[in-house]
């Protein structure tokens, strides 16, 4: 699925939340989303999905404007992780997936089967019938993963997936997101750890873009020699790298200006 | 565990119904025909079907807002049957068309218009569940102060007849009551049973579930106009019967889970049954006289939900 921008406005309250933003993102491609707090990258993410309709131009999934599709032919092509799930009930691990499987007129039996499928893909299939709130945080958050695999959409948005996880954890979910993309999924992906893309399947063919006060401010490979410069810029702190001694990998880290 | 709770459940509830049959005065040869099927049997149709409408509409009304307390009454439907059944009181009017009682005709009108404001404001998409839960609130206070209007100007005799209407009763002979409520309970009934699935959806929260292919707006609109359909019907038949909607459904959630694939058809029979073990209770309860079954709904499910969320706490 290729997803389109097309000088995409968003404002609220005379507040322009995203300005003019242009972006594509080819079948089968994976773009990081970097940027302050308050950058834009969330409503973005709400943008695409259908959940904030643009004041200007627009976006397009494959041929289909956004604006112009039910909320059934859009869940078909794209999934949204939202960086935090509301949750109040004790509602088992299954029916939450079964829930994103969203084809409602299709036997609960299919629906279940494959979600189970799901789950066992984030290697939960044992606790599929426990309440999701005896589950870790990191255990949850793969529920939710596995979620989005269920909803079977060809695009993926994920608002910091690795968020509240431990170092485990957030390796376990960009390796998750390395193979799906392997698979030929495209994936647009907000994080604040760049370090984490090295975890993806091949991160040299990793996107990023940029984005402050709703603007995108460039648009980079994540093996580009300039990478760390526009990130410091982006952030306001000087970006520095270093050489992973075990696969000649870089590693960024950030320092005060001052 | 959860299948064997709901096995028990359900047992006990279509017991309930059975019994009701065979509670009460001891049957003789010349009379037995007639109090089983003319009597017993409608009743307990009528109350099974109150009592699944009401715990339905209830259980689909607190998925619909996520909110606990949210009854069938939550929309203003009582209250627009009542503003209803008041006006037709006061005019003094008898016998409407279909041997519908204009009193019954009216609160059914008052019930479903209230419900139709507040269904057609949750239609867009625009406001938030908690606007929607606001504008019944504004229904049901307006429609009150109007009742009050219509109790000021009507006189004494009509004052006692609406007193009546409010307890709550199901009183029947012969199945008219059953022609007349079957049809609307049934469509609210297989309506809301069908969208358990996308109402799921909404546990997560309104934004995810649109994005997993649920048309919110739209979704609350279908429940909203399907369980008032019902509860209007039940409310102008039998009266307000308080807490069944919000008493069973709760009941349910703490013996199975808050799953709306076991929650809504649990809701569905164990209202039937509780409503129907009530009125049997009703019947017998006093000697010679019978008690409005609203007063013992509240009087013996509310105690019942504190003891059980009491000990699920423990």
């Amino acid at each position: 699925m290729s997803l389109r921008l097309e000088g995409v406005g968003v404002s609220r309250r005379g507040r322009a939340l995203l300005d003019a933003v242009d972006l594509e993102v080819g079948p089968g491609e994976l773009l990081a989303l970097v940027g302050p707090n308050g950058a834009g990258k969330t409503t973005l993410l709400r943008t695409i999905v259908g959940l904030l309709e643009p004041q200007r131009g627009r976006v397009l999934l494959g041929d289909a404007d956004v604006s112009t599709l039910s909320a059934r032919a859009r869940a078909a092509k794209v999934a949204w992780l939202p960086q935090h799930m509301a949750q109040t009930e004790e509602l088992s691990a299954l029916d939450i997936v079964v829930a994103a499987r969203f084809r409602f007129d299709e036997p609960f039996r299919v629906a279940a089967a494959q979600s189970i499928k799901a789950l066992a893909r984030v290697g939960l299939e044992n606790v599929a019938e426990r309440s999701v709130l005896t589950l870790s945080g990191g255990e949850r958050q793969r529920v939710a993963l596995a979620g989005l695999l269920a909803q079977a959409a060809p695009l993926l948005l994920l608002d910091e997936p690795a968020n509240h996880l431990d170092p485990a954890q957030q390796i376990d979910v960009y390796r998750l997101l390395g193979e799906l993309w392997r698979e030929g999924l495209s994936i647009v992906c907000v994080t604040h750890d760049v370090n984490l893309l090295r975890h993806l399947a091949a991160p040299e063919r990793v996107r990023l873009a940029g984005m402050a006060n709703g603007q995108l401010r460039f648009q980079t490979n994540f093996a580009d020699g300039n990478l760390p410069s526009e990130l410091g810029q982006l952030f306001g702190v000087r970006m520095n790298s270093l050489q992973n001694a075990q696969d000649g990998s870089r590693l960024l880290f950030a320092e005060s200006l001052a | 565990m959860t299948g064997r709770r709901s096995a028990v459940f359900v047992a006990a509830s279509l017991s309930a119904l059975a019994l009701s049959l065979w509670v009460g005065r001891r049957l003789d040869a010349e009379t037995a025909d007639f109090v089983l099927l003319q009597l017993r049997l409608p009743r307990m149709l009528v109350g099974a079907l109150v009592g699944a409408t009401l715990a339905i509409s209830g259980a689909a009304f607190q998925a619909v807002f996520n909110n606990p307390l949210a009854t069938p009454s939550t929309v203003g439907t009582t209250a627009g049957a009542t503003l209803g059944a008041l006006i037709a009181l006061s005019l003094d009017v008898g016998s409407g068309p279909f041997g519908v009682s204009l009193l019954t005709a009216s609160a059914f009108i008052g019930a479903l218009t209230t419900s139709l404001i507040v269904s057609g404001l949750a239609a867009s998409g625009r406001l938030s569940k908690s606007d929607v839960l606001l504008a019944g609130i504004a229904v049901t206070l307006a429609s009150g102060a109007l009742a009050t209007g219509v109790q000021f100007a009507s006189d004494a005799r009509a004052l006692v007849a609406a007193a009546q209407w409010s307890l709550g009763q199901l009183p029947q002979v012969g199945y008219h009551g059953v022609y007349l409520l079957g049809p609307f309970a049934g469509i609210t009934l297989v309506g809301l049973l069908a969208l358990g699935r996308p109402l799921q959806n909404l546990a997560l929260g309104e934004d995810l579930a649109e994005t997993q292919g649920v048309d919110v707006g739209r979704l609350r609109f279908l429940v909203l106009i399907l369980a008032s359909l019902g509860v209007a019907a039940c409310v102008a038949w039998c009266g307000p019967i308080a807490f069944v909607g919000l008493i069973v459904p709760h009941l349910v959630r703490l013996l199975v889970g808050p799953s709306l694939r076991l929650l809504l058809p649990l809701s569905f029979i164990g209202g039937a049954g509780f409503l129907v073990a009530c009125d049997t209770l009703a019947r017998v309860l006093l000697p010679g006289r019978e008690l409005p079954v609203g007063v013992l709904t509240a009087a013996l499910g509310a105690p019942a939900l504190v003891l059980l969320v009491m000990r699920a706490r423990v």
